[in-house]
């Protein structure tokens, strides 16, 4: 039996010999592994950079959202605009959970919109994120310059606002931003502070670019509604959070008179929840790169069959000389399986390179944070292996069959 | 295994009776060997000789077990060579058999060295040093230092055929088998060829030839001539041309064709 080594050794030496022809063969497995462990890397970039935005806001936040969205019904009747639970939730809610709830440190309500925002004769388009005085603690908003709007600010409903810096830089320049009296959609507001810049979100999304202001001047002298967008309470730590998130629905449901047995017009999310979800999002990612990687290998497999094919028979004659000297029927199998595996091999490894440098190109030049682990490369190596297996046993197969003398007489 | 039972004497190392091959082409079949009987002792060198077509070629790879007979018994040093199975010819032919072709069928890519390697990659028990040794032993025996690196398309078709009987000897096996090993050479370099071989015969090698010219099977000491896939003539060469006295009457050619 010759030794593997040996095979190995001329796996290569033949794959060298027709250097363009195996790149050419092996580029359905480059492109194919490449793809996948590039994406995958832009996957879990993506995962721990929202991860780390999740442990950054703090793991013990609580979202409450009007509507039912574990109701599935809820989602389609959504989808046809019948939004009815979109006014469920109010200021006064806030207040009772506040009041009543014994695992939380705070609450606050939020509404979320964008608007143009103008100073003299510039303006720009932002994120108006309007909110109460809680949310400076509890939304990690920190003040750079000014103060923040206070309680007195929210009662009263004053004009008055906080900017990000982007908006600084769009529609002040170089000019001293506090106590400037801007527009937000035609409304005047005096300026009473800026935000400390907060940079991207893991979507790409600049943060800064947004002006926070009372959420009661955004209720009533802006869009006219009694209602918030969105409720954000902190629970006292991170383990009881499951309890924390309890709390609130209990209490909710409690304000708005729900019926035992009657269905929530609201959803309580924590971050733990949150974390599923993304969970949920990173399997589908997972499976459609999957797929797509499936039909590359599987094509690159069909290519790498079919130069064997070729080698087969170009090389009938190297196969009646290898018989002749004494090499066996399973000699001739290895070779030639060797080389199929060598070539999968050597393009999942290429793919790999390829990946390697796409990732690190993307993490250096765009926004997006990509993270290269050994998984993927593991998987990436065993599964060209496989595809090598797979793809080359028919044709070593057949060269292994070979008569010796009708090999020979081969032209 | 079978016992020798009729007139081979006991040092007989090749011994075929009533060996036929037909070869089935669609619907044609053609009888290449039709009951061929021979022995061949142990140390013997023997030429085939017969028109072409005749089955010379058919019979060396019965006998170089590339191929086996549909008819017959063929015992290769007292045992039934048709007993075997895949495998185990495999390990004839690597360790028993040196077969030398007459378009040399060397491996284009591989060198010199790697050429004569061959059989040895494909036999267990050689390794490392051992392995080299055998290498430079059958260098030495065909002349060829000096050129181990280089590939067949950069040597000459004398210096081709030496690498050939080179890989034939380097597993140190019983038999050579020689299928017009001279076909594609001048005669200068079929000369030196054959010296070669009667350089291994008298280190007790048993040697079978096929060739069609009557000036190389005389260097033999038995000619066989076949004709329509049977022996019907057999001749005792006495005094057997000796290579080496050849090569000093002759023109060194040699150097003209070695452009030296
Ligand atoms: N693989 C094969 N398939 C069909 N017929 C074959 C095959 N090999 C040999 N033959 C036939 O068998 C007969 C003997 O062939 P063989 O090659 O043994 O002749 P040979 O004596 O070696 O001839 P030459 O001197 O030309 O080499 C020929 O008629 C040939 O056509
Ligand atoms: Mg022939």
């Amino acid at each position: 039996m010759i030794r593997f080594a040996e095979s190995v050794k001329i796996a290569f030496q033949s794959l060298a010999s027709n250097k363009l022809r195996a790149f050419l063969t092996m580029l359905g497995i480059i492109i194919g592994v490449g793809a996948v462990v590039a994406m995958m890397s832009i996957g879990y970039g993506a995962q721990e950079s929202v991860l780390s935005s999740v442990q950054d806001i703090g793991s013990n936040m609580i979202i409450v959202t009007p509507g039912n969205q574990d109701e599935e019904q809820q989602g389609f009747e959504r989808m046809l605009g019948e939004d009815k639970d979109r006014d469920a939730l109010t200021i006064d809610d806030v207040k009772v959970i506040e009041k009543e709830a014994e695992f939380l440190n705070g609450a606050a309500p939020a509404i979320l919109n964008a608007s143009i925002v103008s100073y003299l004769n510039k303006n720009t388009r932002a994120s108006v994120y309007a909110s109460d005085e809680e949310a400076e603690s509890i939304y990690n908003f920190k003040v750079q310059d000014g103060r923040f709007y206070n309680a007195s600010d929210v009662k009263n409903t004053s004009n008055v606002a906080l900017v990000g810096q982007t908006v600084i830089n769009k529609i002040f320049g170089k000019i001293e931003p506090i106590g400037k009296i801007i527009k937000i959609d035609g409304k005047n507001f005096t300026i009473i502070g800026t935000i400390e810049p907060k940079g991207t979100d893991q979507f790409g999304n600049d943060q800064d670019n947004s002006v926070t202001i009372p959420i009661t001047t955004a209720q009533q002298k802006l869009y006219g509604i009694d209602y918030v967008n969105m409720i954000i309470a902190q629970s006292t730590t991170e383990d009881n959070i499951d309890e924390a998130s309890e709390e609130v629905e209990r209490i909710l449901r409690k304000a708005h008179n729900l019926r035992p047995g009657q269905s929530n017009d609201f959803t309580v999310r924590n971050q733990t929840q949150l974390v599923d979800v993304l969970g949920t999002i990173t399997n589908i990612f997972t499976i459609t790169i999957s797929s797509i990687a499936g039909i590359a290998l599987l094509v690159g497999g069909i290519g790498i069959m079919n130069i064997m094919l070729v080698s087969v028979t170009e090389r009938t004659r190297e196969i009646g000389i290898r018989k002749a000297v004494g090499a066996k029927n399973k000699d001739i199998l290895l070779q030639f399986l060797t080389e199929s595996v060598v070539l999968s091999i050597t393009g999942g490894v290429m793919g790999i390179a390829f990946a390697v440098i796409v990732s690190i190109i993307l993490n250096r030049f765009t926004i997006l944070t990509t993270s290269i682990t050994l998984f993927p490369i593991i998987l990436a190596l065993s599964f060209s292996t496989v595809v090598g297996l797979f793809f080359g046993i028919y044709p070593a197969m057949r060269a292994a069959r070979l008569n010796p003398i009708e090999a020979l007489r081969y032209e | 295994m079978n016992e020798v039972k009729n007139s081979c004497s006991n040092n007989c190392i090749i011994d075929i009776t009533g060996v036929s091959k037909i070869y089935k082409l669609g619907k044609v079949q053609v009888v290449a060997l039709r009951g061929v009987d021979l022995k061949i002792r142990e140390g013997e060198f023997v030429a085939i000789m017969g028109p072409s077509g005749s089955g010379k070629s058919t019979l060396m790879n019965i006998i170089g077990c590339l191929d086996i007979p549909d008819n017959g018994i063929y015992l290769l040093e007292n045992t039934d060579v048709s007993e075997l199975n895949d495998n185990q010819l495999a390990e004839i032919r690597n360790k028993k058999i040196g077969f030398v072709f007459q378009t040399f069928n060397l491996l284009s890519r591989s060198n010199a060295i790697e050429n004569i390697e061959l059989p040895l990659i494909y036999s267990k028990k050689t390794a490392g040093k051992n392995r080299k040794a055998k290498i430079t032993d059958s260098l030495d025996a065909v002349r060829l230092k000096g050129w181990e690196k280089h590939r067949p398309s950069e040597l000459s078709g004398g210096q081709r055929q030496r690498v050939a009987i080179a890989r034939a000897l380097v597993n140190d096996p019983a038999i050579i088998l020689a299928d017009e090993p001279t076909g594609n050479l001048d005669s200068v370099t079929g000369e030196e060829i054959m010296a070669i071989f009667q350089e291994l015969n008298n280190q007790g090698k048993t040697i079978l030839i096929v060739t069609h010219e009557l000036d190389i099977a005389r260097h033999t000491s038995r000619i066989i001539y076949l004709r329509d896939g049977l022996i019907f003539k057999e001749e005792i060469i006495k005094e057997p041309v000796s290579a080496r006295q050849m090569l000093k009457t002759m023109p060194k050619l040699e150097d003209k064709i070695k452009g030296g």
